[in-house]
């Protein structure tokens, strides 16, 4: 399809939770691509922590508390509809808008997002789905891939594969998940990146693809998202105490933790992917800080009760039974 | 996300973060170990951080003690002397006994 039919190109960036989506879109952005490009952030959980990472961006639009390929798919609709319907008001003059680039929520299955888009009767005029772009952790792909059931429907419709954090993962890893990959997907073109730097992959041709167990689909709970306000009474070391604990313990059924935390020390953008902390962030003061002190646990095998009550219980709050 | 597009990370052990100056780093050391004295003691271990060595002291019942570096390598000792992991979620302190 050329560019030239007037519709707006749309790239829906997917991954799993903690893929490393955001890193790698935020530097292309810092790189000048999509630099004019309306970005859509999906977050499953209702606290948006994304988007104050893509300050780069000039238009940005979040879509929180819902996964727009099932329980938010109509307000995607709904918000495209609106950007089409403002893009054919706009000033023949004017710049008019040429790319959108959808950040999905790590729970999402990017097929029946193209789908919905696809099919809709009005958006199919105003826009054309033009890459499926997926980013697979070095680390945790294979693992997922063993397991969920949503990690392979996310590899399934990508028309470009990025392997991201490539220099955490040894060659073996790496050249296996490569093969992989490629077994599940021979027509997508895969790379590798670090913090979205592109990061040549070694040669994986003779490399063994994993055999990968059948999976049916609710063999395993699905994720879900958990919100956990950190109030007054939860300090930074009883919070890391707990937290360290839980993912020691459960890092395979807690698959991210995220959410920005205020300590004496400033700012701090926690996020986790399984067992995994990444150094935390220190964020501006400046911004918007009302889901500070809100953490979102994305995971299975507990109950937000539960949750909360483990976590008083490390900071010595005694719940009212 | 490079050294350019994102924001400055906190060095040392993630743990460690909530800490800029030397009183704020000590006074969350002394914090940390009384957390951990709330639950290890049920796994049969005792934590201490008097702030004058570094690290973290844990003792078993019988007066064995080790000194680790932070809460990763806690939670790992805990589970090689306990014979599983010390896990928040436990019945004991979500109160499903």
């Amino acid at each position: 399809m050329s560019e030239a039919d007037g519709r707006v190109r749309l790239t829906v960036l997917g991954g799993y939770l903690g893929s490393g989506k955001t890193t790698w879109l935020r530097h292309q952005l810092h790189e000048g691509q999509f630099s004019r490009a309306l970005i859509i952030v999906n977050e499953a959980a209702e606290t948006p922590v994304d988007d104050a990472l893509l300050g780069q961006s000039n238009r940005l639009e979040v879509l929180a508390g819902g996964c727009v390929c099932c329980t938010a798919k109509q307000q995607l609709i709904d918000l495209l509809r609106r950007i089409c319907d403002a893009r054919s008001k706009a000033d023949a003059g004017g710049e008019r808008l040429s790319q959108i680039v959808l950040e999905t929520s790590g729970l999402a299955d990017p097929g029946p997002i193209v789908e919905a888009i696809r099919s809709d009767p009005v958006l199919v005029y105003h826009i054309i789905v033009s890459e499926v772009i997926v980013a697979v952790d070095a680390l945790h792909g294979l693992s997922q891939l063993k397991t969920e059931p949503l990690g392979r429907r996310q590899i399934d419709v990508a028309d470009r594969l990025i392997i991201t954090k490539a220099d955490a993962a040894d060659e073996t890893t790496l050249t296996t998940l490569t093969a992989t990959l490629a077994r599940l997907n021979p027509g997508a073109a895969i790379s590798g990146a670090v913090k979205g730097v592109a990061y040549p992959l070694p040669d994986w041709s003779s490399a063994v693809p994993e055999v990968l167990p059948e999976i049916s689909g609710g063999a395993k709970a699905p994720v879900t998202p958990t919100r956990l306000y950190l109030d007054d009474s939860i300090d930074w070391s009883a919070f890391t105490v707990w937290l360290s604990a839980l993912l020691h313990a459960r890092g395979d059924d807690i698959v991210r933790v995220k959410g920005v935390v205020r300590t004496p020390a400033g700012r701090l953008l926690l996020q986790t992917v399984r067992k995994i902390v990444q150094s935390p962030e220190i964020l501006p003061e400046q911004g918007d800080q009302r889901e500070d002190n809100m953490i979102v646990v994305i995971g299975r095998g507990y109950t937000e009760s539960q949750l909360k009550r483990s976590l008083h219980y490390f900071a010595g709050i005694t719940d009212a039974r | 996300m490079c050294s350019a597009c994102g924001f400055p990370t906190a060095p040392g052990h993630w743990t460690d973060a909530g800490a800029s100056t030397a009183h704020d780093r000590l006074r969350g050391r002394m914090r940390r170990a009384q957390v951990l004295q709330t639950v290890l003691p049920l796994y049969g271990l005792k934590a201490y951080d008097g702030g004058e060595v570094p690290g973290i002291q844990i003792s078993t019942l019988s007066g064995s003690e080790t000194i680790v570096r932070d809460l990763g390598e806690v939670w790992m000792l805990a589970e090689k002397i306990s014979g599983g992991p010390v896990d928040p979620l436990d019945p004991r302190f979500i109160g499903e006994e």
